[in-house]
This record gives C-alpha cells, structure tokens and sequence, in this order.
C-alpha cells in the first residue's frame, strides 16, 4: 500500500517535469548571485519571449572549481558520444581556455546578432588560450580591496603599503587563500605581479618554466604576510567578515559588494579602493557545449543575454557588474546615475590603469601550485 | 543525603541509641548552607550546559528571523519574515530541494529494505559459512573515513553517466546505510520465535507464506525502527551527494551549504530549521525504543 | 557444522554486491589510483606529492580528531558519571532530557549553527559581553581549530554518552555500592570500579567517534578557513578544482592510515580481554 502510495507521487512529480515542451539547461560557474541572475531575471525574461520553453539553472560552486566540474561533465560525456546535459554554460577564463582547445564548445559568436558588440581583448583571448568565435563575454568584474572607512583612516594604496599596515594591525586583513573563491586568487595572482618580478610577462607571456624560481622571495613574503591575516572561508567569507567587523579590509569582487551592500549584508559606509601596481579582474563566457539538442535556443538565449538592453537593465543596474559588451554600445540605455553609481569608488581611469588581467593559463596554475607548496604548507 | 559531608561515625551512633541527637545548632546551618552552595553550583552547571547546548540552536532561529543585520549591531537591524517567503515561494529552491531530498529518502528506504531484509533474515536464520565476516563486512563503511570512497564513486559513476542522477545519489545513500539495515534486520529477525514459524509450517504454509505471514510482521518493528533510521541518515546526508549529485541533484543539505558558504544565512538558516524538524520528531518518538541496556550491548 | 544454506547465499547476494560495488571496489581502486604512478608502475610519487602540499594539514588533522575524540571522552565520562552516581534526582532528570539534543542533527546543521555562533560578534561573544564578562575588545573569533573542536565534541558527545551511560546502567550496582560503603568518594568510584567495567564500550564509542570525525567535510569546509584545514577539505579541493585524483586518494589512503591505527588500538584491547577471559 505505501510503495504504491510513494509509486503514484512519483509518478505526479515526474510528470510534471516532462510537461514542458522544451527545457533549456544552463549551467553557471560561480557564486549564488550567478544562479539567481538566471532564475530571477534572464530565465523568466527568455521564457515570455519564447513561450513553452521552460530555463532550468543550475549552479556548480564558485571559483575554478565550478568550471571544472562543469568541463568534467561536457568531458565525460564528449567521450560517452552523448548530447551534454548543459545547453549553455557559463565559465571562467581558465576552463574557458581548456574546453575550447578540446573541443568541448563550439563556434557561435560570428553567426549571433550581438557578436559584433563586443571588441575587447578578452572576447578572443582567454589567459593566452584563443578562444575565438567560441565564447562571449557576459560581463566584466573586477577585484579591488574593501575597507571600512570608520576603521582604516587611510587605506593603503600600493600592495607594499597594504603588507605593511598588515603588519602594524594584525589579523584585521582577511582574503579566502586561494580555495573557495576567485578574490583570494586575485589577491595572490596580483602579489605576485607586483612583487615577483616581470608583470608584464605573466600577463602576456611567453610561458617560461622557470620563472617559478624568481617568485621564491614573494612567495616568503606572503608566507609572513599570512601570520598577519585572517583567511576566510571564501568570497562571501571576506564579505561576511567584513559585515560582521571581524576584518576591517578585504579583496572583493566590486559587484558583490555593490550587491550585498544593497541587500543591507554590508554596512553602508563600506568604501573600494584598487591598489597598484594593478589588482585581476576576469570577465566569465557565455558558451554552447559542442554537442546538445538545443543549438538554436542557446543561441536565442545568448543573443538575448548579450543585447544592450539586457546588458544596462540586467548586467549594470542590477547585478553592478561592468557590461560584457562595449560601453559605448548601452548608451541611451542606461541613466547616468546608475552609470555613476558603478564607478562611484573607482573611476574610470583608476579602473584603466590598476585593472589587469589575470597572468595567462601555464603562469596562472604555476602561481596556485607554489603558493599550496611554499605559503599554505 | 545530599552532598558529601561525611558523618563522624561512632559517637552519633552512640548518641542516637541514648536517644538524643547531639548534633550542634552551628553544624546544622553549616551543613544547610553547603547544600545550598551544591544546590546552587549545580544549577549553574545547568544552565552552564544548556547554554552550551541550545546556544547555537538558538542561533539558527534569530538568523531565520532577521532580514538586515550588519556590524556594530549585537542583534538584527530589522526583523522579518522576508527570507521565509524567499525560500517558501513555490518556484523556489527550498521547495524542490526538499521534494528532492524526501524522493530519494524514500527510495533510499525502498532499496536498503529491499536488499538488506533477505540478507538479515539469511544471517538469522540461514546457514552461512563465515557469517561473523560477513557481519563484519557490513560494518566496515563505518570503519574507513568516507570521503575517498565517494570520490571514487564519483569517479565511476562518471563514466557509466551516474553522476547528477538520483539513482547514483540514491545508490549511494543506500549502501551508507546498508550497515544499519542489515544489521538491525538480522537482529530483529533472529528475535523472532522460532516456534511460530514452526508452528505455521506444521499447518502446511509453505516457507514463503510463512514468511510472509509470520515472521516479518513480527520482526516488522525492529525494520520499521531501522527504516526510520536509514530515512533520516538519507536526508542529512551531504558528503555522498556533494560528489555524486552535484550540480543537478540538490538536496536540502546541498542547499544549506550553498547558502552558508554564499554568505546567505537567513537562507541557510531556514534550511536548517528545516532540517531539524524530522530528526527532532524521530528523536522524541524514538525514546521509547532505544533502550540502554540495548545500546550498551553495542559492539560486542 | 551442516551444510551451508545455498538460498541463504542467494538471499544475501544482493546485499554483499552493493557492498562490493559501492564500497569494496571504489576502496580498491582508490588504493590502487594512490599507488600507481602515471606509467603504470607502483610509486609514492602521489604521496610525495601530497606531502609537499599538505604536510601541515595532515598534522592539523591528527591533532584535531585526536584533541576532539578525547574530550569527547572525557564530557561523557563526565556526564555519564553524573548520571550513574549522583544523588541528586532532579540534577540526573535535567541532565538526562538535555543531553541528548545535538545527537540528531546532522553535521552540516552543527556547523551552520557553529558558524555564526563562534563569531567574533557571534552569539556566544555577544552574551559573554552582555553579561559582563569580557570586554567587547577582548572578543575573538572561534572560527579556526577550535570552532572544529567545538562542533565535533557538541555533536559525539551525546552518542559516546548515550552508550556509556546505558552500559553504566547495566554494570551491578553492588560494586558500586560496596565502593561507597567502604568509604570511596563518588570520583574514586567512577575512575577505579565503573570505568573499568564500562571501557569496552568507551573505547566503541571513541573509535566510530574518530572514524565519524575523519568522514566529515562540511563542519571544516563551514566552520574554519582554508588554511589550515583538514584533509577532506583538500581531498574536496583537490577533486573540483584540478580533478586530481591521484594525489586526493594518496591523501585517501592517509587518513585510512589514521582510522586503521586506531582500530588496531581497539582490536588490540579486545584481543588482550579475550585471552584474559
């Protein structure tokens, strides 16, 4: 009597998933804002102009790692023959690189009506990997470090400055490492360029094995930085720390912030400042797995997701990302207000001249090996 | 008899068999306010403990109820019950999440009952050769740290397309449990009278039909009591699922740690509540059947 | 010894299957993956590996699970102590109702609740401070070793004490009475006449504690930072974020290393009580 019972409610609930005519899955990278941005805005705004298409998003965990789980699944099925689960998938740059150059992704940008939009070095070049055709930007971040002005009377301005107020005001600096969260690895990937050496090589390359050695004395410093520093569980760690007046300085991604802040998570006298010699931002890639059933609608959902409109509304008002496509192409679309409150801590040519990109692919898996070996054991 | 004030032997018994207590007025209020001090002392451990205790259960209900909080406030800004509607609207999360996890708590149930009640009633009742290996074989998921068994289930199950299924997370949950099944099912079975199935075979019902009719509804306690305990190890499992099930499969312990480590805890908090509710139902309920000098038995 | 039932194998296939699918085969080849280096040949170059790595880490394990399984022991000792030999009824009624109430919640619940309450501004903090016990200056932020500590003891004391007292509870009272009568405070009762008769199931208690301990992933990954942090979280690490599986089962095998240890402690003791009976 009771497996019957449990039969039929089995049963209702697996109909009820098969009722809609078609299912676009999307699968994001990245913190729970990802997820929502799909299931409270985008998802709802493809389904009413494309109705009987039903958006499921699924997050896979913030950080590289939810890229890899992400590659690993389009891998394992690459080799299965199968169609992927995932219709679209939205990466980081590294797994960017790395699906491209197996072919786990495919080719899309020229025959989509927005592809065009966007001009910037990062649509086609993905930490040194080339990258295109294969993805478009869905916006562009940027880290910087967040302070409590009651506390930090005068933020530091150079990483070399910043260790040393570490030093005189101890465990009030926090940063997540570089596991559960990119704003960690940020940090690290911007110590390292400022004080390893030849920034402008880990940026652009070439890929020489052995510049590793020259990092060793960085490598010490943030060893002894770290004695100084408390490190949080992860994005959302430093940002909750800081909430909470348990750190009083902390690297951030500029829309979390902007975004807890607005939720009342973030007191509202919380400031931004980007140090130099420069601190990584990363955009994150919309892109179609190489095989699935859905190519036309992934297309749709990617044209849509990338239209100026969506890009103002969704993208900057919203979400207090900077715009995945070029600037110019959401005026008119957004009120200067909305426009001023982005740049509100970091003006443009702060952001020009301190925001960099991410060291390239072999330099960038170099940095994280040595910092688990030399700082973290 | 309260405290520890030890009595001078001899000369108060002496005295009490002449009849008159000698005990001194001083000795009396002594003793009075030492165990007033004891009495006191230990309802200060009392409340010492069960601050410790519910300090962090009640937590989680001021999270639940606290819609804008940051430093330097000691409590919420502003109280609410925003975040409920949040993770109670029907398209959210929390809803299909727990469908979720009560779906493959029941078909967890359905497999661990199906497989380990042949195996208990074999160990009771059936000859086995090596049955005390066999006994110990079912122990042995509890013996080795679990992680890098997952890990490579996850890994195998990636191959034969397993992995973000909820049969590969119902399977499992169910071999985590398989150890309490089994073992609570051959218990339960081999306290069954022998006698009354014997006397129902006498009659002519054949041993299927005295299975059926006999011995399972008498051992039917012990399995539902070991059904209940594979339902909730199900629903508060995380480690399996977070290998296993991620990113497809979401259930309400999955969606706690998203929360949590999203920085999202009054989500996180709700969640929990959540959480607690069966384990405190099955805790009140089950004080009737765990007896101690049953669990003492445990092990040996 | 009759003829091994052949139904009854039949009805136990299932069962040892799924065992050995699910359990034994990935054991297997988690040992086999930790061994194996990429040509094919045995090698601990995974290990060397994960020692570089995460030699702090395994140390921090070890003396996590060890400082955590001890106290556990000690609490309940403690407890189920009170509730053998107190005199006081009420006290043993009170202490019997409360102990029990981490034991059903599950480890990502105790962790979440430990998250917020250990804070620097966490609860705890904030009543130490309400109640004038500490200046707000002096707060500090459990959320390191000792937030793991905390939770794993808050939530395995109540089950190691669930067993003791039940075996307590079933030991004959006469010795415990003969004790006091002869004049030994309850303490010396407790060390020297119950602990004795009740260490086969304390040290039950302590092993699946210790197992239990090594197994969890969320109290660490929630409760403390990443660095330090225990092996489960670098084995997590080492899976989603480079889908190194050679060096998480070389880290596998470790804390296999580490459980094996103390059951052999365990099989050790109970080898010596059955000689001696």
């Amino acid at each position: 009597m009771r497996n019957s019972l449990m039969a039929a409610g089995l049963a209702a609930f697996l109909m009820t998933n098969a009722a809609s005519a078609q299912t676009l899955n999307v699968a994001t990278a990245g913190d729970q804002n990802m997820v929502d941005y799909i299931k409270d805005y985008l998802g709802p705004m493809f389904e009413k102009s494309h109705p009987g298409v039903k958006v499921v998003a699924v997050g896979t965990g913030p950080g590289d790692g939810g890229s890899q789980k992400i590659f690993e699944k389009l891998d394992a099925q690459k080799k299965a023959g199968a169609n992927s689960d995932f219709d679209v998938v939205v990466i980081h740059q590294k797994a960017a690189g790395t699906m491209a150059q197996d072919g786990l992704i495919q080719k899309y940008r020229d025959a989509l009506p927005t592809g065009a939009l966007v001009t910037r070095d990062t649509a086609t070049n993905a930490l040194g990997t080339d990258v295109t055709g294969y993805v478009m930007p869905m916006f562009h971040s940027q880290t910087a470090i967040a302070y409590n002005p009651d506390l930090v009377k005068n933020p530091p301005g150079t990483y070399a400055e910043l260790r040393d107020w570490a030093k005189q005001n101890p465990k009030q600096f926090g940063y997540n490492g570089i596991k559960g969260g990119m704003s960690g690895v940020a940090f690290v990937t911007g110590w390292v360029s400022a004080f390893g050496g030849d920034a402008a090589k880990l940026e652009k390359g070439p890929y020489d094995a052995a510049t590793k050695a020259t990092w060793d004395k960085a490598m010490a410093d943030l060893k002894a930085f770290n004695q100084n520093v408390v490190i949080t569980p992860g994005n959302a760690g430093t940002l909750d720390m800081l909430n909470r007046g348990e750190i009083a300085m902390g690297p951030v991604w500029v829309d979390m912030f902007y975004t807890w802040k607005a939720d009342g998570k973030l007191p509202p006298n919380m400031r931004l400042k980007l140090v130099s010699p420069g601190m990584p931002g990363q955009p994150m890639y919309y892109a179609i797995p190489a095989k699935t059933a859905q190519n036309k609608l992934a297309a749709d959902f990617i044209a849509l997701a990338t239209s100026p409109d969506v890009q103002a509304e969704g993208i900057v008002k919203r979400f207090n990302w900077y715009p995945g496509i070029d600037a110019k192409n959401l005026q008119g679309k957004l009120d200067q207000a909305a426009w001023n409150q982005l740049f509100a801590d970091i003006p443009p040519d702060a952001l020009a001249a301190n925001g960099k990109p991410f060291p390239i692919g072999p330099y960038f898996n170099d940095i994280l090996e040595t910092y688990e070996k030399k700082v973290a054991n | 008899m309260s405290g520890k004030s030890p009595s001078p032997p001899m000369s108060a018994a002496l005295d009490l068999q002449r009849g008159r207590s000698t005990v001194p007025p001083a000795s009396v209020a002594n003793a009075r306010v030492w165990a007033l001090g004891s009495t006191a002392l230990k309802i200060a451990g009392l409340a010492i403990f069960a601050f410790l205790l519910f300090g962090p259960l009640a937590n989680l209900v001021l999270w639940s109820v606290a819609e804008r909080w940051y430093t330097p406030f000691k409590l919420p800004v502003s109280y609410g019950l925003r975040y409920w509607e949040v993770v109670f609207r029907p398209t959210g999360d929390a809803m299909s999440s727990l469908a979720t996890s009560v779906i493959i708590a029941c078909l967890t149930v359905v497999v661990a009952l199906a497989v380990s009640i042949p195996a208990g009633y074999a160990l009771a009742r059936l000859k086995l050769p090596w049955r005390t290996a066999l006994m110990i074989l079912f122990l042995l998921p509890q013996a080795f740290p679990s992680v890098a068994i997952y890990i490579n289930v996850a890994r195998v199950f990636y191959s034969i397309g397993l992995t973000g299924t909820i049969t590969g997370v119902v399977l499992v949950h169910a071999a985590h449990g398989l150890v309490y099944s089994v073992w609570i099912a051959a218990a339960a079975f081999a306290a069954v009278d022998r006698d009354l199935e014997l006397a129902a075979r006498n009659i002519g019902a054949s041993p299927l039909r005295a299975f059926f009719t006999v011995t399972l509804p008498l051992a039917a306690p012990g399995i539902m009591a070991s059904a209940i305990f594979v339902f909730l190890e199900s629903l508060d499992e995380f480690t399996g699922t977070f290998f296993v099930g991620v990113p497809q499969v979401t259930t309400l312990p999955l969606l706690l740690y998203n929360a949590s480590m999203g920085g999202n805890y009054q989500i996180a908090s709700i969640t929990a509540l959540i959480l607690l509710v069966p384990s405190v139902l099955f805790m009140i309920v089950i004080e009737r059947f765990l007896k101690a000098d049953v669990l003492s038995k445990v092990g040996q | 010894m009759a003829k091994p039932s052949f139904l009854g194998l039949l009805l136990i296939a299932p069962a040892l299957i799924m065992i050995g699918a699910l359990f034994l085969y990935p054991l297997g080849f988690s040992l086999a993956a930790a061994f194996t280096e990429p040509g094919g040949g045995l090698s601990l170059t995974h290990f060397q590996k994960a020692y570089e790595l995460y030699s702090t880490d395994i140390l921090f394990t070890l003396f996590i699970v060890v400082v955590s399984t001890l106290l556990t022991g000690l609490f309940s000792i403690v407890i189920a102590g009170i509730l053998t030999l107190s005199e006081t009824p009420w006290l043993i009624a009170a202490l019997r109702n409360l102990y029990r109430w981490p034991l059903f919640i599950p480890f990502i619940v105790a962790a979440q609740c430990m998250r917020t309450f250990l804070a620097k501004n966490g609860l705890m903090n904030n009543s130490f401070v309400a109640l004038g016990l500490m200046e707000p200056i002096q707060t500090t932020s459990f959320l390191d070793w000792r937030g793991i500590i905390i939770t794993f003891v808050w939530k395995q004391v109540p089950f190691v004490t669930l067993m003791l007292a039940g075996a307590m509870a079933s030991i004959d009272r006469a010795t415990i009475e003969a004790g006091r009568n002869l004049g030994a405070s309850r303490l010396r009762v407790l060390v020297e006449l119950v602990l004795p008769q009740v260490a086969q199931t304390l040290l039950v208690g302590l092993v699946l504690s210790f197992v239990t301990m090594l197994s969890v992933l969320s109290v660490p990954m929630m409760v403390a930072g990443s660095q330090p942090t225990m092996l489960t979280v670098d084995m997590a690490f080492r899976i989603n974020s480079y889908g190194d599986y050679a060096t998480a089962n070389a880290l596998g095998v470790i804390s296999y290393f580490m459980a094996g240890t103390v059951a052999w402690i365990y099989l050790r003791h109970n080898v010596k009580r059955e000689v001696q009976a």
